[in-house]
């Protein structure tokens, strides 16, 4: 089959061993790519370790649309068992990194073991070595990506992680192009428990493609859609800024961590805000949507936003100027941390302070203190000793009633979207298959746009479906989803971009057993490296179901437990897990996972 | 007076963020807009309940007309 560049590459940094295996075509039938990849290499080679030991694997993972000329395909997926949350986790990143190891000839990169000191990866087609990184370590993400420019060329694809995740701290991630990040669940933290500093690759070759003058044709079409879009200039002037205003219409914007879901700020912070100091933008490779904002921030400096993270460090911690969030964003871009999680613990820590559980006083709002915050984080000294492993583990130590109001689900921070009046998106972040994320099932429109409040099978039935196609397909591709899903980009070109690139079709029917196979591994995954399993596993946090909305249009509306129960056997029922959650013996041998069957049984 | 207020990119169709617009009679919102919105990516929220472009509305009613956005 083409389409693949057909290899992965495995690098041992304990014995210094480089090898190339061939991908069996079972793996690519079943799997397909990216995140599909990375869930069966984590199931096969990845049991019961600690996430922060040599044992543990990293996979950078790409798919058969990755790198090719089609809208927004410069993405990969980087893969762990997670030090954050002990299970499954992974994040997708646009970088010129994905489209050379396509190029280099290769799908998949395994990095396994521990160097003994500082070290990077640098891939020139043929030609893997490991390098000396001491020279980097302790450097920013910004001054290694420019390190390694010098080094190497500008013509390069970079991955790198800052000081948060050369100490391991639980939602460092992994950044590229100066502010491009992925792998929120401690990817990063990974990279640096392997004295891994980052991966450079540059691919000289070419992707493999079964009919390449019909993908190109169809390639440019595609971009050519985008730009005709109604809302396609909007987007540009605004990018994912434009869901503020939304979410604050809509009371889903989260606040004073998330007890409140508008913030009297708001349009210091919105989409119109950000164009008043918007300086730049940029993006991924081969994508002619760009959502990076570049502003100024209080500093003087660029820095660049999206949503989630004016979300998380704005009206979470009630930051209310643009510039001065873009301080804290640009810190957690050197530094490599997670920006979501960060507005996360921030909050959690602010809140803490507020209720007397902790000595420190930081004050909502309070600029220099967050600064502070994040220097000691990165350090694991003073307040980020406590809350640098997230806000579940924060909560075990700060306690009180912290957990229920510690901002997570399986131990990932919750990202930027209020649920107290929306059921569906509580759904989705409790059945995340990395903890509370959005990615795969952002579900807020289509439940306001029905009944907002109702618990209803067809509210569960959407989650699913949307699971499938962004979970499933869009992560296993790997290709990004915004343009389908931000400027209704039509979804019918994905199976005819696949099949101009494999000489073969799938089925809307294949596609959505690929999103089922991946999902039922991923849970079997969770279940497997967490020894047991319950249904509260599946639990938002209780403050979405005990503390209503004191604010707002919205105001006094909370989550109802006993529906959101009944919500989640549904989603079970459809999935064919048991009572727990626990994929059915039968469910596993229909998706042709008859080894992980047996193996599950166990665990049970 | 009826208060409507447009979300994204639907309040550049329409030319306004905000307006609030005295209705004689009860009438319907298509005909209260006039300008064409696409209605299959639009969504429309009178007084916190969904409504559509053939709702009919009052003086004192909150309409908000906002985009079908995907969140990221």
């Amino acid at each position: 089959m083409e389409a693949y560049a057909g290899k992965i590459l495995r690098v041992n940094l304990s014995d210094g061993k480089i090898s190339k295996e061939k991908i069996s075509e079972e793996m690519r039938e079943k799997f397909l790519g990216g995140r599909g990849f990375a869930a069966k290499i984590l199931w096969d080679e990845v049991s019961g370790v600690d996430p922060l030991s040599e044992e543990n694997k990293i996979i950078f993972s790409t798919g058969p649309l990755t790198g090719l000329p089609l809208p927004s395909s410069g993405k990969m997926v980087i893969a762990s068992k997670s030090p954050l949350t002990g299970g499954y986790g992974d994040g997708n990143i646009g970088s010129m990194a994905a489209v050379h190891l396509r190029r280099a000839g290769y799908d998949v990169l395994i990095v396994e073991g521990r160097s003994e000191t500082p070290c990077y990866i640098a891939i020139q087609d043929e030609e893997v070595k490991i390098l000396d990184a001491r020279d980097l370590w302790g450097r920013t993400t910004f001054e290694s990506q420019d390190g390694l420019e010098a080094k190497h060329g500008r013509n390069i694809g970079v991955l790198a992680i800052g000081p948060a995740g050369e100490n391991m701290v639980g939602f460092a991630n992994v950044i590229s192009q100066r502010g491009r990040a992925g792998g929120r669940p401690g990817m990063g933290a990974v990279m640096g428990s392997k004295n891994l500093k980052a991966v450079v690759v540059k691919g000289t070759g070419k992707i493999p493609v079964f009919d390449e003058e019909r993908l190109r044709e169809m390639g440019k079409e595609g971009y050519g859609e985008i730009k005709g879009k109604e809302n396609y200039d909007f987007w540009i002037r605004q990018g994912t800024m434009q869901v503020f205003e939304w979410c604050d219409e809509n009371s889903c914007l989260p606040t004073y961590n998330f007890r409140e879901g508008t913030f009297q700020f708001s349009k210091r912070l919105d989409g119109y805000a950000l164009e008043g100091v918007k300086v730049d933008r940029k993006g991924c490779p081969l994508c002619n949507m760009q959502c990076g904002n570049i502003i100024k921030d209080l500093e003087n400096k660029n820095t660049e936003l999206d949503y989630e993270s004016v979300g998380m460090l704005g009206p979470n911690i009630a930051m209310d100027d643009l510039r001065k969030v873009g301080v804290l964003n640009r810190m957690a871009d050197e530094y490599g941390l997670d920006t979501i999680s960060l507005g996360s613990c921030l909050g959690f820590l602010m809140e803490a302070s507020e209720r007397g559980l902790i000595d420190a006083r930081i004050a909502w709002g309070d600029l220099d203190t967050c600064k502070k915050v994040i220097e000691d984080i990165v350090k694991k000294r003073g307040l980020g000793e406590i809350i640098f492993g997230g806000v579940r583990k924060a909560a075990e130590r700060v306690g009180g009633d912290s957990r229920d109001w510690a901002m997570h689900v399986k131990g990932l921070e919750i990202s930027a979207y209020d649920c107290h009046a929306c059921p569906g998106m509580a759904l989705s972040y409790g059945t995340s298959p990395i903890g509370a994320h959005h990615k795969d099932a952002w579900v807020i429109s289509w439940e306001i746009s029905t009944d907002r409040f109702s618990y209803s099978r067809e509210k569960v039935e959407k989650v699913v479906e949307l699971q499938r196609l962004r979970g499933g397909l869009f992560e296993s591709m790997t290709t990004c989803r915004l343009p389908w899903i931000e400027v209704n980009f039509g979804i019918h070109w994905y199976p005819k971009y696949l099949e101009a690139v494999r000489g073969e079709g799938m089925s809307q029917e294949a596609l959505f057993e690929l999103g089922d196979r991946i999902y039922a591994l991923i849970r079997s995954y969770w279940i497997r490296e967490n020894g047991r399993w319950s249904r509260e596993m599946d639990y938002p946090p209780s403050r979405w179901f005990e503390e209503p909305l004191s604010q707002g249009n919205l105001k006094g509306y909370k989550l109802d437990r006993a529906r959101y129960d009944e919500m989640l056997s549904g989603y079970y029922e459809i999935r064919g897990w048991d009572e727990h959650g626990i994929p059915h013996r039968e469910t596993l041998e229909g998706l042709g996972l008859g080894d992980v069957a047996g193996v599950l049984g166990k665990h049970g | 007076m009826a208060e409507f207020r447009f979300l994204g990119y639907l309040a550049e169709i329409y030319g306004k963020k905000n307006v609030e617009i005295s209705l004689g009679n009860p009438r319907r919102l298509r005909d209260i807009l006039v300008v064409e919105f696409p209605e299959d990516r639009s969504i429309i929220l009178i007084n916190q309940r969904v409504g559509n472009f053939d709702s009919v509305i009052r003086n004192g009613d909150r309409v908000v007309i906002m985009p079908m956005i995907s969140g990221g």
